[in-house]
């Protein structure tokens, strides 16, 4: 592990207003939400819907600017204006998977050309010939072929094309993916074929994800640490293993306790735990993140985590 | 669960539908029973028939579709049989359904109180003034806070969990016996999933209601169903209680199924059984067994004949050669057998 | 179900097929076929837009060739063969087309002025005039024999002033046509470059765009039109002009629309991330997947813009005299159509036959191009 991560987050907020004067309504999208991801790591984003997760993921990647808060990719500043250059950096560094299969490929570009756009617009390429090779090796790496090159996104089924957007996102060697909710759209046993390769190219690649989804059962497979988040805030960062085992903020206790496991023995016997967030009084203390183990990361006010110490 | 009534049972059932490339064959001989006060989950994922078998139930299957053949058995009449007007009689009093979707399921126009008594005044014979009552207390009991005051008001005014449950107390308006719930929870966040399931189960204990529940997440299934029956391209490869489905598989499908997708024991370093390939185009129904091409297992007589149901007990069933006494012995891949073997290990230690 | 025993399996049967192999994904059937092929593959299906794509070819073929075919102009007049009914060489024989008119004519005059005329003799009554009571006849009479044009033969009649109606009919088609495409591709073309960069960068831009257009688009175009041609004169060219005054609004909202449904779509965000340019997202990007849809507008347009020139026409502002227009046709047969009703029969026909030949061609193109039936078949 390099000591600079490829990643840091510092107290990014992502704001949305709309409305003037008196009916001028924020929504805080993400509010105050700081993390590192270093280099081979999997860092994993979880909540539910409406928690701010893919407005984050979106913020990183330079689709919204932040409206607080600093981004840092391998150590530079890429969260405000760029020169020309800067920006090439980060169009080539970190690539995203989105989460519609239908919508994410443009339906009049075949399979090469949209693979091999991120090729052309970053001129990482000499000559066609080369950057043929490129697309064909990318093609086989996820289980396509050839052949496949000169067809078009509505010839393929929805695993199919989630390839083809992961081979797009992965071409220019990007040194972060993040992946959008990559597999919730799809059915259930091409689910797992397009889980199971993105978990071998990880390995094969050494890519360093941040992975953004609904399913805490998958984030806990495929990433090494997990941060959960709620309304806009990041409540708790640890190692997967670790959250799953000792998980200290309540909200994430009712999330593990909702989540039902294939085991219906297990199932007969099970007491859901449910979150109620006015148990919490930030008036008198602010909340911040506090390492309450070790990597263990909670937001929470001071005289909260001693409670929760008390208990562990 | 023995010897306990049959309320509802489909026999043979093959439903066709007519489109632009050709004849679909959506379900190609269903049978399976549902028994008083319990739930059946019907697990497939899409293209599997399961939605179209259920429609066929409620009599709304599209314009397009033919019931080539087969029964559905209720209260001694067949459903397969019935006209338009038969079914609006028993619609929503005998029989209930409840869809994916809670922002389309109801009419963002209409106040929802008057979407829950809409039935229950066009059915039976209760004053308007009786029907709120009825009403209020039904979305007390779905767990709407404040119902007096909430009847009154509009879809958009209530959240995805709520309107969900709004969806609920409407299909319980008229006292059903038989509750159909189409992927209710799919739709909805796990922490709100996990509130409408238990909804869902308390509701079917106070009233002994009979439920069918379609899914493809398998976690839903552990927590609710009573039995189960597996879908693919049409047919059920698998049925039998829960415990037994969950512990003792017996289809390749179902094993697949099992240990396809993570669940939160899974070790990172765990293998997931991956299906390789993807569902059959429907209109060219394949000769033999419809898995075979996906099957790690498929003999060659896979792609010969169908396979008939096999018994491997009184309430287990699975379609599959394997369970034929010529065929080879297969166990079930190891890293199926080393979750079930997680969880039952977890089961020993929760009972000292 | 077959029963199990009868069935004869042999150990053989239970052998595994693909016990260690890579299960690979289905082989591709067919050939690769871009969007715009396989819209026309959709396009050919549908009946109906096929046929109407056929009549709008025809009518353009007889617009460019049709006047050369016999050897009258357009403005040639022959005065004294004017109000000819339709005479067409080879189907006078069959009674039909064949220069005939009935007409109710004095008896006295019969044996006189009608002699070499009367094909036939229908009935005979008598009508009073000043309180005589006079004996008519109503007759079939030959209008050539009569007006001393045996050898002559106008395929559609002549009008007023002894101008061949073919002709006539076929060039008014031709300008008819002209200025509906010619207005309607202008309007596009203004139409999609407005509402592109209304719609792509949106906010302030669009803001401002869209006020001036409301502002335009306040203004009655008919008063608009009626002020140009009024001011420029009649012809082709203020015509258009005053057409495509306010008619690129319409196609630019549209259009504007489209940018805002395509802009959010994740394949443009991916591209965006990838760092592509504004300018390649707006062609290459959304563009071709928004064009759909304003082709078919397009399309049903243009029975709207010759209809309202025929319209202007009928009223008097269209295009000058002499050019026809089938507008003008109508508006010069509309005086006499009780008693010469050729004149306004075929250019309506025409007219009638254009605007639904080109609705029914653009629902068909959009049925094509509607990207959400791809896939399905």
């Amino acid at each position: 592990m390099s000591k600079q991560p490829v990643l840091e987050v510092k107290n990014l907020k992502q704001h949305f207003t709309s409305g003037y004067g008196k009916n001028k309504t924020v929504v805080k999208a993400v509010d105050d939400v700081s993390f590192k991801i270093y280099k081979g790591e999997t860092f994993g984003l979880v909540g539910e819907s409406g928690c701010g997760k893919t407005t984050t993921g979106r913020t990183i990647i330079r689709l919204y600017e932040p409206t607080g808060g600093e981004v840092y990719f391998n150590g530079k500043l890429i969260s405000g204006k760029l020169t020309k250059e800067e920006k090439r950096e980060v169009t080539r560094g970190i690539q995203m998977i989105f989460q519609d299969p239908i919508a994410s490929l443009n339906p009049r570009m075949t399979v090469k050309e949209i693979i091999g756009e991120g090729l052309k617009i970053n001129k990482l390429c000499d000559n066609e010939k080369h950057m043929m090779e490129l697309i064909y090796n990318m093609l086989e790496t996820v289980g396509l072929t050839k052949e496949h090159a000169n067809r078009y996104p509505h010839e393929f089924s929805g695993g199919q094309r989630q390839r083809i957007g992961i081979a797009r996102a992965l071409i220019t060697n990007p040194d972060l993916v993040i992946a959008d909710e990559p597999i919730s759209a799809l059915d259930v046993s091409i689910q797992a074929q397009v889980l199971n390769l993105l978990n071998k190219l990880k390995e094969q690649l050494g890519l360093t994800v941040l992975f953004i989804a609904h399913d805490l059962s998958v984030v806990k497979y495929f990433s090494d640490h997990i941060g959960v988040m709620y309304n806009g805030r990041l409540l708790e960062i640890a190692e997967s293993d670790e959250l799953y085992n000792y998980p200290i903020h309540p909200y994430t206790k009712s999330l593990l306790s909702a989540i039902p496991l294939p085991d219906p023995n297990y199932e007969r016997h099970r007491k859901r735990i449910y979150y109620d967030p006015s148990i919490h009084n930030y008036e008198k203390e602010k909340p911040e993140l506090i390492e309450i183990r070790p990597r263990h990361f909670i937001y929470a006010s001071k005289s909260e985590v001693n409670e929760y110490k008390k208990n562990l | 669960m023995k010897n306990k009534e049959k309320v509802l049972q489909v026999k043979d059932l093959y439903i066709t539908f007519n489109t632009f490339s050709g004849k679909v064959h959506a379900v190609r001989g269903v049978n399976f029973d549902l028994h008083k006060g319990e739930t059946l989950a019907i697990v497939g994922e899409s293209g599997s028939g399961k939605s179209v078998t259920n429609k066929t139930i409620m009599g709304i299957l599209a314009k397009n579709a033919n019931i080539e053949n087969g029964q559905i058995l209720y209260n001694g009449k067949d459903l397969t049989k019935f006209t338009d007007k038969q079914f609006t009689k028993i619609r929503g009093s005998e029989i209930s359904m409840i869809f994916q979707d809670p922002m389309s399921s109801l009419d963002p126009v209409m106040k929802i109180g008057k979407q829950i008594t809409e039935a229950m005044l066009v059915k039976d014979n209760i004053s308007k003034d009786d029907a709120k009552k009825k009403a209020i207390k039904l979305m007390g009991a779905v767990g709407i806070p404040e119902p007096e005051k909430r009847f009154n008001q509009y879809p958009f005014q209530f959240s995805g969990g709520m309107r969900q449950r709004i969806v609920i107390a409407i299909a319980l308006a008229c006292d059903p016996d038989i509750l159909i719930c189409d992927e209710p929870t799919t739709a909805l966040d796990v922490t709100i999933q996990a509130q409408i399931l238990d909804l869902i189960k308390e509701i079917q204990e106070e009233r002994n209601i009979s439920v069918i529940f379609i899914t493809h997440d398998l976690g839903v299934v552990a927590n609710v169903a009573d039995r189960v029956a597996v879908m693919y391209a049409g047919k059920i490869v698998e049925t039998g209680t829960v415990d037994e489905i969950f512990y003792e598989p017996k289809h390749p499908y179902t094993w697949s199924l099992l240990a396809s997708m993570p669940d939160l024991d899974t070790d990172a370093s765990d293998e997931l059984l991956v299906i390789p390939g993807t569902p059959p185009n429907m209109i060219y129904p394949p000769k033999g067994d419809a898995f075979a091409p996906r099957n790690r297992y498929a003999m060659k007589i896979d792609f010969e004949k169908e396979p008939p149901m096999f018994k491997v007990s009184d309430t287990h069933y699975a379609a599959t050669w394997l369970l034929h006494p010529d065929a080879p012995e297969v166990e079930m891949p190891e890293a199926l057998k080393k979750r079930i073997q997680n969880q039952k290990e977890r089961q020993v230690v929760d009972h000292e | 179900m077959d029963n199990l025993k009868d069935m004869k399996l042999s150990k053989e049967d239970f052998e595994f097929v693909q016990l260690d192999h890579d299960i690979k994904d289905e082989k591709f059937q067919g050939e690769a076929i871009g969007f715009f092929k396989d819209a026309m593959l959709r396009f050919k299906k549908n009946k109906a837009s096929a046929i109407a794509a056929w009549f709008i070819v025809i009518i353009i073929f007889m617009a460019i060739f049709g006047p050369s075919m016999n050897k009258y102009t357009y403005r040639e007049q022959h005065i004294e063969w004017a109000l000819l009914p339709p005479r067409v060489k080879g189907l006078e024989k069959i009674g039909i087309f064949d220069g005939t008119k009935v007409m109710t004519v004095r008896k006295e005059n019969l044996e006189g002025k009608y002699k070499d005329s009367v094909v036939k003799i229908l009935e005979e009554k008598e009508e009073e005039y000043n309180g005589v009571k006079v004996p008519m006849v109503k007759a079939k009479i030959n209008m050539y024999k009569l007006k001393g044009a045996d050898d002559v033969y106008f395929w559609l009649g002549t009008d007023s002033i002894g101008r061949d109606m073919w002709t006539r009919l076929w060039r008014g088609s031709r300008v008819s046509l002209m200025i509906g495409i010619l207005a309607v591709l202008i309007n596009m073309i203004i139409g999609v470059v407005y509402g592109s960069i209304s719609g792509y960068y949106g906010g302030w831009v669009d803001m401002i765009m869209q006020r001036i257009i409301e502002i335009i688009g306040g203004i009655p175009s008919l008063v608009l039109i009626i002020l140009f041609v009024m001011y420029l004169g009649s012809g082709i060219v203020p015509f258009i002009l005053a057409m495509i005054m306010t008619g690129w609004i319409g196609m630019s909202r549209m259009i504007r629309a489209q940018f805002y449904k395509y802009k959010g779509q994740e394949y443009v965000l991916a591209s965006r991330t990838m760092g592509a340019k504004d300018r390649t997202l707006i062609f290459r990007h959304i563009l071709p997947n928004a064009i759909g849809p304003i082709i078919t507008q397009a399309t049903l347009a243009v029975p709207g813009a010759i209809f309202t020139e025929s319209f202007l026409s009928y009223l008097g502002l269209g295009i000058g005299a002499p050019e026809p227009s089938i507008g003008v046709l109508l508006a010069e047969g509309q005086k006499m159509l009780l008693d010469h009703p050729h004149l306004t029969l075929f250019p309506a026909i025409v007219i009638s036959i254009l605007m639904l030949s080109f609705n029914l061609f653009g629902n068909g193109l959009r049925d094509a191009f509607d990207p959400t039936l791809r896939g399905q078949e």
